[in-house]
């Protein structure tokens, strides 16, 4: 059965699908669950985050071997990503699912199995990573391979949840969503497997992996959950329907051709095949087509919305989450051109670039989405004073931080360029990572904020059985 | 514009989603891989020995590579760290540690621009007695302070007022082992 983009958009414009709160207590429960870890894991990952900070400009700042900055770096990097990043965005997209195909989720139970697991692993990946336990600084996959099983076993259950809850749905088509976070789901245990698995990883073979899965990551888990969440949320809070459907579906299949094939503009002037290399220049270059159907397409969902904005605490995060997606992402391209390469690359741009990414981007969509979906499961909404505090000390904080680590790049960069010693880029740098501690404070401020928040919006202790008239409970 | 079957049919869009994206990591991921091992043949460099091995195993352990690299491009600025580096220099490396930032100065040739044994000890416990502007941590965990170095000690010489007063520092097997590593990272001569 084919449908045309008009009668989707007819379809989109239905009230069903911009439901009412309705949901089972099960799902709810766990679903708040995920959202409270990925908190829990938020807290713990950027603290780590802001040792590691201080220690660049007072490198004497708790001396001990468990903190030391080889150490705390890639646990910080692995709790922001796999703990808060992935938690968050799983536990949402766990109920965009459910509510775009108007299903129950599938089994509460097995998203809560999953949820434990993912926690084992993030403990045992902290614990190890502090203890020096790694396979070395391969960047996002330094867990031992138990801990990376453990979490591989807890992402294939969530996205099977996700994936019977669409089998399950209760009307024809599959939504835009579902087709993003679906997708993520097949893709991360793809990428996964294939960093970890060692037979083809001899040598610079392992360097081309380390550039396929770190890009990955970000491209293809990352932003297809914050989109599917997105393509939900924003056309919900706004009550309108999303701008264009088609350029949602194009944004998917784009990304799937053009992303996966980037992942070498990390190894610019390495010993790599120059046509891979030349090949993720391209393709950088390339995925501006997702990118910038997906911005501009839910930015223009706002259209003529300026007063919800006004009046939502949670659409201010999404339009900042947005503008970081088109922007980090331009300049993620920038980066990958030989020219602009030679000045940036291994300078501390990069980290500017991730955290523009991974927080201006990932992060923003996650709050806006907690905050404007959260309520609805559970009847309870946080102070929107205290929402406004987080959203300015994040976005001060963030703005803050990666202005002044760019500019720390820039001046490295020069630094080197110019034929100075290498202690030159570290003295330049030096007052510029004092910048981005305070940036990093802020950023760690604002995390109590929403901790405080999400408590606030907990689930009710019983929650009353609400059965809704568009749930229909249907057999697997 | 019709989108075909697709978006009534979840299995469908899975199936296409998963194989588009299974095949891309062939071609742009493992079939790469596998023929840049199969270029990574060594170039007659000397395997590490036991302790440097260790050492190796020290430097992983303290995540030395989230900001030294070990890669020397082919830029004006890279010369000063050794010739640009090649496939058969990582052929021996799991992982090889080519690194995405340099906070720290490029690591792929230190062996040959800095071989005294001792400047490593005492850089590693403490990195700001002999570069007073850097930022690197201090690896106090390598070292014992002892009253009088004991037979078979390595005495690391610190400048005067770094070590606590009456004391001597020693280097500890940690440390010793990784400052052999690092005085094995000679990068292999080889025909231009």
């Amino acid at each position: 059965m084919t449908m045309e983009p008009s009668a989707i958009r007819t379809r989109m414009r239905d009230p069903g699908l911009v439901a009412a709160p309705s949901t089972d207590a099960p799902a709810v429960r766990v679903t708040f669950e995920y959202v409270a870890w990925a908190t829990v894991w938020l807290l713990a990952g950027t603290t780590i985050g802001l040792i590691a900070s201080i220690k660049l400009h007072w490198p004497e700042f708790l001396p001990f071997a468990w903190l030391s900055f080889g150490r705390v770096r890639p646990a910080h990097t692995n709790l922001v990503l796999f703990g808060w990043s992935s938690l968050v965005l799983v536990g949402v997209s766990l109920y965009v699912v459910s509510r775009t195909s108007r299903a129950p989720l599938w089994s509460p139970r097995l998203t809560r199995i999953a949820l434990w697991l993912w926690n084992l692993a993030l403990f045992g990946g902290l614990v190890t990573l502090l203890a020096g336990v790694n396979r070395g600084p391969q960047e996002y996959r330094e867990w031992v391979w138990p801990l990376a099983v453990i979490l591989a076993a807890a992402v294939v259950m969530a996205g099977y949840v996700a994936y019977r809850t669409v089998a399950a749905r209760t009307l024809p088509e599959v939504y835009v969503s579902n087709w993003y976070i679906l997708g993520g789901f097949c893709y991360l245990p793809i990428l996964y497997v294939t960093s970890y698995l060692p037979f083809y990883q001899g040598g610079l073979g392992n360097t081309v992996v380390q550039g396929y899965y770190m890009h990955n990551a970000m491209g293809m888990w990352f932003t297809q959950l914050a989109l599917g969440v997105s393509y939900y949320a924003i056309p919900l809070l706004l009550g309108r329907p999303v701008y264009s459907y088609a350029l949602g579906v194009l944004g998917f299949w784009t990304n799937l051709l053009f992303y996966p094939l980037i992942g070498a503009h990390h190894f610019i002037f390495s010993p790599e095949a120059w046509w891979l290399q030349s090949t993720a220049i391209l393709f950088s270059v390339g995925m501006m087509v997702p990118v910038w159907a997906g911005t501009g397409n839910l930015l223009l969902t706002f259209k003529g919305g300026r007063g919800a904005v006004r009046r939502s605490y949670a659409l201010p995060f999404f339009v900042t989450g947005l503008i970081g997606y088109g922007l980090a992402s331009t300049q993620g391209t920038i980066e990958a051109f030989r020219t602009a390469n030679i000045y940036w690359h291994f300078t501390n741009f990069t980290v500017g670039h991730s955290h523009a990414a991974m927080y201006g981007f990932i992060a923003f969509i996650a709050w806006g989405a907690v905050y404007g979906l959260v309520p609805r499961l559970t009847g309870r909404e946080p102070n929107p004073l205290a929402v406004g505090v987080h959203f300015w000390l994040a976005l001060v904080g963030v703005l803050t931080y990666v202005i002044s680590i760019s500019a720390a790049g820039v001046l490295q960069g020069l630094a080197w360029v110019s034929g100075q010693s290498f202690i030159a880029s570290v003295i330049a740098a030096e007052p510029m990572w004092l910048w981005r501690t305070i940036g990093g404070l802020l950023m760690v401020g604002s995390h109590i904020v929403f901790a405080v928040n999400v408590w606030a919006m907990r689930p009710h202790r019983v929650i009353a059985p609400a059965p809704s008239p568009d749930v229909v409970r249907i057999p697997a | 514009m019709s989108f075909g079957g697709l978006h009534t049919d979840h299995r469908a869009i899975v199936a296409v989603a998963a194989i588009v994206f299974f095949v891309l990591t062939l071609m742009i991921a493992v079939l790469p891989a596998l023929r840049e091992q199969a270029l990574s043949t060594p170039t007659g460099a000397r395997p590490r020995g036991h302790e440097e091995e260790r050492g190796r195993r020290v430097y992983l352990r303290e995540g030395c590579g989230f900001c030294h690299t070990q890669f020397v491009r082919d830029l004006p600025m890279d010369r000063p760290f050794g010739r640009p580096s090649r496939p058969s220099d990582y052929a021996l490396e799991d992982p090889p540690m080519l690194g995405t930032q340099r906070t720290g100065p490029d690591l792929a040739d230190v062996g040959t621009r800095q071989p005294s044994e001792a400047w490593h000890l005492i850089h590693l416990y403490d990195p700001r007695a002999v570069v007073p502007q850097s930022v690197m941590p201090a690896y106090r965990w390598f070292f014992a302070e002892k009253d009088q170095a004991g037979p078979g000690d390595v005495v690391v010489p610190v400048p005067a007022g770094i070590a606590p007063r009456g004391k001597v520092i020693v280097a500890g097997p940690d440390g010793m082992e990784l400052v052999r590593y690092l005085l094995s990272l000679k990068q292999a001569k080889v025909s231009p």
